[in-house]
């Protein structure tokens, strides 16, 4: 396909397995792309061990996105420390409420929530296109192409170390998931929320209440989305357009958080995979001049050969 | 200013009516695909590439008919590949159906920049209308003779689709499978076989679905450009409680208040984009509202995304 396309095997394959790792924009990219499949895959995960499928993490990345400027142009009257911490949990927010229409729909109305998310991933592109085009767009752009105001520097999520461009939110997004480890995998949370998800029969009569683990899991899973719009804009883009729209890592999550096998700590082994696999085979489509959505066409492929290698190792475990 | 309510209900018609295929090939087809027990998620990426591959063989044949059956038989290889790993190899069916989707909204991108690399758009329009001729007379020509064969078709399929599965041995087979794979088994059915051809009669519908959006929505190509439409049947499927002439019903009155939305954003003659995207919210948000009232009875397949294990 990259041959075909023009392209030098060796200039594609230096670039798939080593722009990661020895450019500055590479590392950077690798770790935005990393807190984000992350932070999402968490939320995935975690609605998966109840047995819930949330395929709508893309449309509550997209709200997470929305919230961050709308807290910052219509909250702007706060001070500085106060607004940045509220324009980070108007995101989770944000996320949260996105996903609380299929909860309450899943659990007042049993309605199933894999159609009602996938649902609600069209209508927040829509809605984005909404905000982007009215309520939060940067009254010097040109008509047809909205764009928000840039968040200020004070807005931004620091690096670490002034000269390598990991920013802070990169031990922040490990620490949840330390947390969520903690929380999910050592404690009585971690039976319930598997019992729920493996048979509603036995959690009734275990006296587990259904519709609490469920509401639980899912707003969880939706604040999480939402927060990981607000690194995406906070600590890398700094301004919405429609480009963020049609990214596709709430898709990706999913599949990050079904190959770290929906272990909290797995999952980020996962992400860190895909985020490096993901900018590599970006830069590679650049280096060889093929539009990067062939990136979107290797993680297909790949997803299958991931499944297809863990079916192949648990047939051998069995035989 | 005056609005002529009759060339407004003829428009909203006729739109509804021109959109309405896309949804009704693609429905049926993952209809009979769910009701065997297997849910193809990919159904939008499958639908890309029959839609670029149209087209590609267009541009290079001149025939739209060469074109459609090229983009039926691109489907029926990507068929065959999701019966493999979901029957045989037995992969997460919601995970293998995403894997197709994002391999098509990628793959179907890098085929058209190659074959349209020069700048040049395709300049495929659409299949012929039948009564070709008469789409000046008005009402009924505007209304029904406009359109191609497909929109005809599209409506058959869904009383067939309801009669095959309601009237007929394989169509019985086909819903055993999906309810009792075990007892459907033990009866002599062979369970995998069956869930194959529901998944390749599904595939072949997604090609002429992803062909006839060609020249029928948006003109031209961009990446996913489908934009969700794909996933929307899924929901219609859902709301339809898996019976066909409620498809039918779900794709119309969907339809219909896209129109509607779209008439009033052209008649209003506002150019505020901002305005007019909130209107566009309106079918998915009424498709939404329907699901709690309609989709409170919904009863999936039983074994819908198990795959099934001999012995």
């Amino acid at each position: 396909m990259v041959v075909y396309a023009g392209g030098n095997i060796g200039v594609a394959l230096s670039s798939l397995f080593l722009d990661p790792i020895t450019s500055s924009s590479g590392i950077q990219q690798v770790f935005v792309l990393f807190v984000m499949f992350y932070t999402m895959a968490l939320g995935v995960g975690l609605a998966l061990k109840a047995g819930l499928w949330n395929i709508g993490a893309q449309g509550q990345f997209l709200a997470g996105m929305v919230m961050v400027f709308v807290v910052y142009l219509y909250l702007g009257f706060m001070p500085w420390p106060l607004l940045y911490v509220a324009m980070i949990l108007g995101a989770a927010l944000g996320g949260l409420l996105w996903i609380a229409v299929p909860t309450l729909l899943r659990v007042k109305f049993g309605a199933n929530e894999i159609v009602v998310t996938i649902l609600l991933n069209v209508v927040a592109i829509n809605f984005g296109f909404y905000m982007l085009s009215g309520p939060i767009k940067s009254p010097g752009t040109a008509l047809g192409f909205p764009i928000t105001t840039e968040l200020p520097a004070r807005f931004q999520i620091p690096n670490i170390i002034s000269s390598i461009p990991i920013t802070y939110a990169v031990p922040a997004t490990i620490a949840i998931g330390i947390i969520l480890y903690f929380l999910v995998e050592r404690t009585p949370f971690r039976i319930k929320a598997n019992t729920v998800g493996e048979s509603s029969e036995t959690a009734r009569y275990a006296g587990i209440s259904i519709p609490r683990v469920m509401t639980i899991t899912m707003l969880t899973a939706g604040a999480l989305a939402g927060l990981a719009g607000a690194t995406y804009m906070m600590g890398y883009r700094y301004e919405l357009d429609i480009g963020s729209f049609s990214t596709n890592y709430g898709l990706l999550a999913i599949i990050v958080a079904l190959v770290g096998r929906k272990h909290m700590l797995g999952i980020g082994v996962a992400a860190f995979f895909f985020a490096y696999i993901t900018f590599g085979a970006q830069s590679m489509a650049v280096a060889t001049n093929v539009n990067s959505v062939v990136v979107f066409a290797m993680e297909g492929v790949m997803m299958v050969g991931i499944l297809l290698g863990n079916y192949l190792s648990e047939r051998k475990k069995i035989a | 200013m005056t609005v002529n309510y009759s060339d407004v209900a003829i428009a909203v018609i006729s739109t509804t009516l021109t959109l309405s295929p896309f949804y009704l090939f693609a429905g049926m087809g993952e209809i009979v695909s769910e009701k065997s027990g297997v849910a193809n998620m990919g159904l939008e990426g499958i639908m890309l590439m029959s839609l670029v591959t149209t087209f590609i063989v267009d541009a290079v044949t001149g025939n739209p008919w060469i074109a459609l059956l090229a983009a039926i038989g691109i489907a029926g290889v990507f068929g065959v590949v999701f019966g493999f790993f979901a029957l045989r190899v037995r992969l997460d069916q919601i995970a293998l159906g995403l894997a197709v989707y994002l391999f098509g909204l990628g793959f179907s991108l890098i085929l058209y920049d190659v074959a349209f690399s020069s700048g040049s758009a395709p300049n495929y329009v659409s299949l012929p209308p039948i009564f070709s001729g008469w789409g000046t007379v008005p009402v009924i020509g505007i209304i029904l003779l406009k359109q191609n064969i497909l929109v005809y078709l599209s409506i058959v399929l869904v009383v067939l689709t309801a009669l095959f599965l309601n009237r007929t041995s394989l169509g019985l087979r086909v819903r055993a499978v999906g309810e009792n794979p075990k007892a459907a088994d033990n009866m002599g059915v062979s369970v995998n076989k069956v869930r194959f051809l529901a998944i390749m009669f599904g595939a072949v519908m997604f090609g002429v679905a992803g062909s006839y959006f060609a020249g029928n929505f948006v003109p031209g190509f961009e990446t996913n450009i489908i934009a969700g439409r794909g996933f929307i049947v899924l929901a219609m499927i859902y709301f339809a409680n898996w019976k066909p002439y409620r498809v039918l019903f779900a794709a119309l009155s969907f339809n219909i208040v896209y129109a509607l939305q779209n008439e009033y954003i052209s008649i209003s003659g506002s150019s505020v984009a901002s305005v007019s995207t909130l209107y566009n919210m309106l079918p998915y948000i009424f498709l939404l509202v329907l699901i709690p009232v309609f989709g409170r009875k919904a009863r999936a397949p039983k074994f819908l995304l198990k795959p099934y294990r001999k012995g």
